[in-house]
């Protein structure tokens, strides 16, 4: 199967900053698309953990905020494209509660770049490891989340 | 597919071909030849190794020849069954040459070269011919140059270089040089509507114009900077529910240009290889040759290659086009020429996917009266749960995979990665999990270890979860205590590069599932009694045949109808096309059967209230209150009344066409309107319909309507114009009665939204009617003596309005029901036990509402044959205690799961009706006091995980 060629990152903060990044993914299609990439063999970054949830209108601003209080240095949502949501419109609740997430997310003086809200359907393999590469690398650039210590200790 | 393939009462048999039928309906005796696979179906865990040391590659299939595979494959990444097969072909084993790879690579000793197929023999009770199409091989049109052009496509391989799965990753690429197309061309009906000497079929593909509208949106997406996308066509058929939306949301593409017009052909630049078209635009008339990057051809659909063969062993025809002939007496197009051999989808004719899937579910109903029903499994007796009330026990399994698991991530580490966390027990790995043998040895580590939580780490919940849930339930484990792990798809095969990173991705995810583990809960699937009977609402052609088909399968069917008598639209009609059957006859044939049968039918009877939920329903009529375990809403539809467009109300001789087939419904030999012949009649088409301000849809109908019509006064004489935008004849034979037509003299003149045709007349009277002639920019007049309106279809606004506020079935833009899903759930509704039919959910012709009563039926009867209906127990609950009433979750729910309630202590609290809740979770995001707990997916599960995770991080 083909391998996606990895892109050189530009910027590199620190050498050896692995960034902890949690992505919750439905179900239905963002779970199957990452189960898709698997059967295609699609290559990419493994410095994220999936959380699966039936819908990604199940994402609470809490979850989100979880994360980030614990030190993820980034969250991802990923739903089903608007139209193919298993419950109708989970997905459009989902950017509702994005929303709100973002909001808090800036009150909390935390770059609004550290959480991202996708869609990506089953049959999407390769789309599901472009964006967990682009996120990774989004991430990496900005840098340890100013409430990772561990890495601010390293530093 | 998945679904199929793991149903315990489907036994699928891939790779195999039906050589004999004998016997008769409810009793066929059937011969079916299982060619030789060479791999073990059962032993294949479909883990691909033998394809990775296949030394041989050939073109993909299943990417059009545009990607390759190996000898050995599995047909696509998620065929069912997933075991892979050897091309003998292209095998290099043969007499004289071994190679043994394959054999040399499988763990699990499958492949088997001396394999040489084997006939079965099965006893069946009916057939169902769901054999599909061909695609038209667009290569026979010499002068599109397809095989010889490098950049002329066809739609399936642009499909596949769409496909983010595809040979390309969804880049759009030229095949010339690889570059991205800014230029791209399609051309409709290629091998469609083909006229005279032309190669070709005669009929409308009916597919090919939404699946160009969806690639040239899809073109936007993937390539942002394409500069122009045209589509050369005849008539852009856009008739289906939300299809013309769609394709006026093409037309918003600043991009995209539709012209009308068949190029005659096309040549290649030899240098830079862009196709050159040339092609007379219908519109101007002017001949240009237009030079693009890429030409896509979009193929029509044939008749299967392999129909004869099957026509013959089943004993049943073809018709002219090589498709299953349909028996037309019952104006279904479900019903072969053999009894008990039914059809469904492409092999009788080209069908969309909502048609087919309807037409599937309706073939089924008709082949339930020949099929013997399986004894209801009875569970066995009480079996002794084990008590998960102590401190967690958690016991770890790792699966190897064969190499797929094993071989990236190193599993010595992962074993006492797992034995360091607490609560673990016992952590053990196998070489196949999912095999018998690896489940059994889970099932005797639970007992000897005394485990209450057990851990997967294999491949995807999404497929092996509920092996390893039934494996847990049989040994009494709750199996909602069981939790998985994906290390294989979302881990090793994705990161087999960096195995070192992979392994340390695994540890993560089992330390995640294991303190997920910690606080799963016990669930307990309830079942809740189903009555078993069924009401259908309203008594037209759909609500009869759910009636009828629901009766024979022996349930108690209420049918009720708002109007004095049965019949509904029919009534109406006097011809039924395509087969010209006699409207009356096919309703006076389904009155008398609804009559003979045990089909409680009462006329004048409305609906008061429905309370309850599916297998419990409470109705109210004006009639009496019944108790039913599902309810069919076929209420149908009602035809548009104009205003006063074209004059309507205004000259009396400005008519519809149901006035029209009212007056054609009287006249014997020659046609009478008012006592007098007419000389002169002029149609116009979308009269309320296609207009976003009144009925933003295609109603479908009124094309094949009028061509009928048209037909009708032709042959009697009359002069008869057709003013429209673009026929939509599909469905069967509306095209080959289109070109009679037009051979019978019927002139079709096209309009556009610009300049409607307009109507003049005085002293009541229509005198002229005004159109602008597109090709000759002139305004054309047409003295008549009638015109005929072609009135779409509309909502039936009271009914409609009505039933949605009783059963909250949503409704789209235009007013009529929502399905569940537009293409694979067409008679279900988001309210489970709730179904529709026919006209009720977007306007639709005799023939498919047939196929939609039927599909209804059989959807019913899926619910309502057994006595009980199980209950999936991870919905969402109330902790009464914490709510406040604010209700919002009331609102957000598509289900109405949730409600208000009065408490015993007054306190008003939402309450969640487990029936209803489908547990998407989104109203325990919701909530703004944390009151409604999502199970199974807990605030305190996925915080568990998380904490997990990050634990030392911060």
């Amino acid at each position: 199967m083909a391998q996606r060629t990895t892109r050189t990152k530009k910027k590199k903060p620190q050498a050896e900053f692995v960034p902890n990044i949690v992505a919750f993914a439905c179900n239905w299609c963002s779970y199957a698309g990452a189960d898709t990439a698997g059967v295609n063999r699609v290559q990419y970054s493994p410095n994220f953990r999936v959380i699966r949830t039936m819908c990604s209108g199940r994402v609470s601003p809490g979850f989100v905020l979880k994360a980030l209080k614990l030190g993820a240095d980034g969250v991802l949502v990923s739903g089903c494209h608007f139209g193919d949501c298993h419950y109708i419109f989970g997905n459009y609740k989902a950017v509702d509660q994005f929303e709100k997430t973002k909001a808090l997310v800036k009150t909390l003086g935390l770059d609004e770049k550290r959480i991202r809200l996708e869609w990506v359907s089953a049959a999407e393999g390769a789309r599901w490891g472009q964006v967990i590469d682009e996120f990774v690398e989004q991430i990496t650039a900005l840098g340890p989340s100013p409430l990772n210590h561990k890495q601010k200790a390293k530093k | 597919m998945l679904d199929a393939g793991r149903h315990p009462n489907i036994e699928v048999l891939t790779n195999s071909e039906l050589i004999e039928l004998g016997g008769s309906a409810g009793n066929f005796r059937a011969k079916v030849w299982r060619r030789p696979r060479y791999v073990n179906e059962e032993l294949c865990t479909g883990c691909g190794q033998c394809a990775e040391d296949c030394p041989v590659v050939v073109p993909n299939e299943f990417e059009v020849g545009m990607g390759a595979r190996k000898a050995i494959y599995s047909p696509f990444a998620q065929a069912v069954p997933n075991t892979y097969i050897i091309d003998r072909e292209n095998c290099l084993n043969s007499d004289f040459l071994v190679c043994n790879n394959c054999q040399k690579s499988c763990d699990r000793d499958a492949i088997n070269y001396d394999d040489s197929g084997k006939v079965v023999d099965i006893n069946v009770g009916a057939v169902i011919v769901a054999t599909g199409f061909d695609v038209y091989d667009a290569s026979a049109i010499p002068s599109y140059g397809y095989g010889l052009y490098h950049n002329v496509l066809t739609n399936m391989e642009l499909e596949r270089v769409l496909n983010a799965t595809g040979p390309t990753q969804g880049h759009i690429v030229r095949p010339s040089d690889h570059k991205v197309p800014r230029k791209i061309a399609f051309i409709q009906c290629v091998g469609s509507r083909g006229e005279g000497k032309e190669a070709g079929c005669q009929y409308c593909s009916r597919f090919c114009c939404m699946n160009t509208v969806k690639d040239c949106l899809l073109i936007k997406q993937h390539a942002p900077d394409i500069e122009e996308v045209l589509v050369f066509y005849i008539d852009i058929r856009a008739a289906g529910k939300g299809f013309e939306d769609f394709y006026r949301r093409s037309q918003e593409m600043p991009e995209l240009k539709y012209i009308r017009g068949r190029p005659s052909k096309i040549l290649e630049d030899p240098e830079t290889h862009d196709p050159i078209i040339f092609v007379e635009d219908g519109e101007t008339g002017k001949v240009s040759r237009i030079k693009v990057d890429m030409a896509v051809l979009a193929s029509g659909a044939v008749s299967a290659e392999s129909n004869s063969r099957l026509a013959d062993v089943l004993g049943i025809e073809l018709d002219e086009n090589g498709f299953f002939e349909i028996d037309t007496k019952y104006g279904s197009p479900l019903h072969t020429l053999r009894e008990g051999v039914y059809v469904c989808g492409c092999a009788a004719g080209v069908n969309d996917i909502s048609d087919s899937v309807a037409q599937g579910s309706g073939a089924a109903a008709e082949a339930e009266r020949f099929a013997t029903r399986l004894p209801e499994e009875k569970e066995p007796k009480e079996k002794k749960e084990i008590d998960t009330s102590g401190p967690p026990r958690v016991g770890v399994f790792l699966c190897h995979c064969g190499i797929n698991i094993a071989g990236v991530l190193d599993i010595e580490a992962l074993k006492e990665h797992a034995k360091s966390i607490p609560n673990v027990v016992h952590v053990e790995d196998n070489l196949f999990l999912c095999s018998d043998e690896g489940q059994r040895m889970v099932q005797e580590r639970i007992s000897e270890h005394k485990l209450n939580r057990v851990v997967a780490a294999a491949c995807t919940p999404r497929t092996h979860e509920p092996i390893f849930r039934e494996s847990c339930d049989q040994v009494g484990l709750n199996p909602y205590l069981f939790e998985m792990v994906n290390v294989r798809d979302q881990c090793s095969w994705v990161h087999t590069t960096t195995p070192d990173k992979a392994t340390a991705k695994a540890k993560d995810l089992i330390k995640m599932g294991v303190a997920r583990s910690k606080h799963l809960q016990p669930l307990y699937k309830n079942s809740i009694p189903v009555n078993q009977s069924v009401l259908v609402i309203g008594g037209g052609v759909a609500g009869m045949c759910a009636a009828l088909e629901l009766e024979a399968q022996g349930l108690k069917v209420y049918l009720i109808e708002k109007e004095g008598r049965l019949g509904g639209i029919l009534n109406d009609l006097t011809r039924v096309y395509p087969a010209n059957l006699s409207a009356f006859e096919l309703s006076r044939a389904l009155m008398e059967k609804v009559e003979a049968s045990r089909i409680e039918a009462t006329a004048s009877t409305e609906i008061n209230s429905i309370r309850g939920f599916v297998g419990n329903f409470d109705v109210a009529t004006t009639n009496g209150n019944l108790k039913v375990g599902a309810i069919v809403i076929a209420t149908g539809a009602h035809i548009y009344k104009p205003g006063d467009e074209f004059g309507y109300g205004q000259f009396d001789n400005v008519i519809t066409n149901q006035e029209l087939e009212n007056i054609l419904h009287d006249s014997r030999d020659k046609i009478k309107i008012k006592g007098e012949t007419p000389e002169t009649v002029v149609f116009v088409q979308c009269v309320g319909s296609r207009d976003p301000e009144k009925n933003s849809g295609c109603s479908r109908y009124c094309c094949p309507t009028t061509i009928k019509q048209a037909i009708r006064l032709r042959e009697s004489g009359v002069n008869v114009a057709v003013l429209h935008r673009d026929m939509r004849t599909v469905g069967a034979q509306a095209e080959e009665q289109y070109r009679r037509a037009r051979e019978l003299g019927v002139k079709f003149i096209r309009y556009n939204d610009e300049r409607l045709p307009e109507v003049f007349g005085d002293g009541g009277r229509a005198r002229t009617v005004e159109i602008l002639e597109l090709a000759l920019q002139r305004i054309l007049q047409v003295d008549v003596d009638y015109v005929v309106l072609a009135a779409g279809m509309v909502p039936n606004e009271a009914t409609t309005a009505k039933l949605h506020d009783i059963l909250k079935v949503p409704r789209d833009a235009d007013g009529f029901f929502m399905e569940r899903h537009a293409k694979l759930g067409p008679v279900e509704t988001t309210i489970e036990g709730v179904f529709v039919a026919g006209c009720v959910s977007g306007p639709k012709d005799i023939a498919d509402s047939i196929a939609q009563g039927s599909a209804a039926a059989a959807k019913v009867a899926s619910i309502i044959c057994k006595e009980t209906v199980e209950l999936e127990p991870t919905t969402c609950t109330v902790d009464q205690s914490l709510c406040r009433a604010c209700g919002q979750c009331v609102e957000i729910c598509e289900y109405h799961g949730p409600s208000l309630v009065e408490l015993a202590d007054g306190r008003r609290a939402a309450k969640i009706n487990q029936a209803l809740c489908k547990g998407c979770g989104t109203c325990a995001s919701w909530c703004p006091t944390g009151a409604i707990v999502a199970l199974h997916f807990t605030d305190e599960q996925i915080d568990s995980m998380m904490e997990a995770l990050l634990a030392g991080v911060v």
